[in-house]
């Protein structure tokens, strides 16, 4: 009886190891739904945090375009995942306050909130190594259900 | 008949997907199998490569200490791993020997660590790409298991070749 119940809790135990693992497969290699918080990427996703769905193989396959909105872990704070525009890639030449050229493996991160935005133009081009995954639909609001373009786009 | 043999068949596929999650797992969180190749990491690791263990979790927990050795994403390249030691911390001062003789000092900013190759001639690293994020880590190499003679831990000062 005792033996029974044990191995049915081992069951239900494999089952749900089974189900995170293959959750945490997908969502490193394939899809995953993440939250963009803050005043950086108004007026395209609002402060509250708008609810993204990001693809991880453009990014894996260097399929990045300038435009993009990306999910990347922040040069500054390791633990802390940013989400915002690519303005330039390796090669391209940023022009912030004056020129500047982007180095080979880098890219140019920037907020679609000019003046409430932490990013390249405080802490220099982002090894794209740090870039996590490309945002590419936008599930909540309701009112701003969507793909996520390649432009800044007005508040929902 | 048919019906039975793709039954089959998909079983045994469902059970290589599990085992292949379940590594994919494992080695992004928990221990990794790597090889360490070229001169960077002279006398301690051998050119040809040596293999050795990594553990993620003293990165994701941070607890990543002055002369432990990493794998890391290259700053320069997203597609290659390299293997360094962490020779300083974010807040910490290090003191470059420039070729002319001379030294500059660089302090670490936030987020950022210093890594650089045991083999000073011919390694590059931070004292060429700069300090590197520290969000770049991918784990801390604790032990070698080839070649046989230098099977163990893998210290926190350079060590003598095997």
């Amino acid at each position: 009886m005792l033996w029974k119940s044990l191995s049915d809790v081992a069951g239900r135990g494999a089952a749900i190891v089974q189900c995170v693992c293959f959750m945490d497969v997908f969502s490193n290699h394939v899809l995953q739904i993440q939250q963009c918080i803050g005043p950086s990427m108004l007026p395209t996703f609002n402060i509250r945090g708008d609810i993204l769905v990001t693809e991880r193989l453009s990014v894996k396959l260097g399929k990045i375009r300038v435009g993009d909105v990306v999910m990347a872990r922040s040069p500054s704070d390791p633990r802390m995942v940013v989400c915002k525009r690519i303005l330039g890639l390796e090669g391209d030449t940023i022009t912030v306050f004056y020129h500047l050229q982007i180095p080979k493996g880098h890219v140019w991160l920037q907020g679609d909130n000019f003046h409430k935005s932490r990013d390249s133009r405080e802490y220099g081009p982002v090894p794209s190594a740090l870039l996590q995954g490309r945002v590419f639909y936008r599930i909540w609001p309701p009112q701003g259900w969507g793909f996520v373009g390649r432009i800044p786009s007005q508040s929902v």
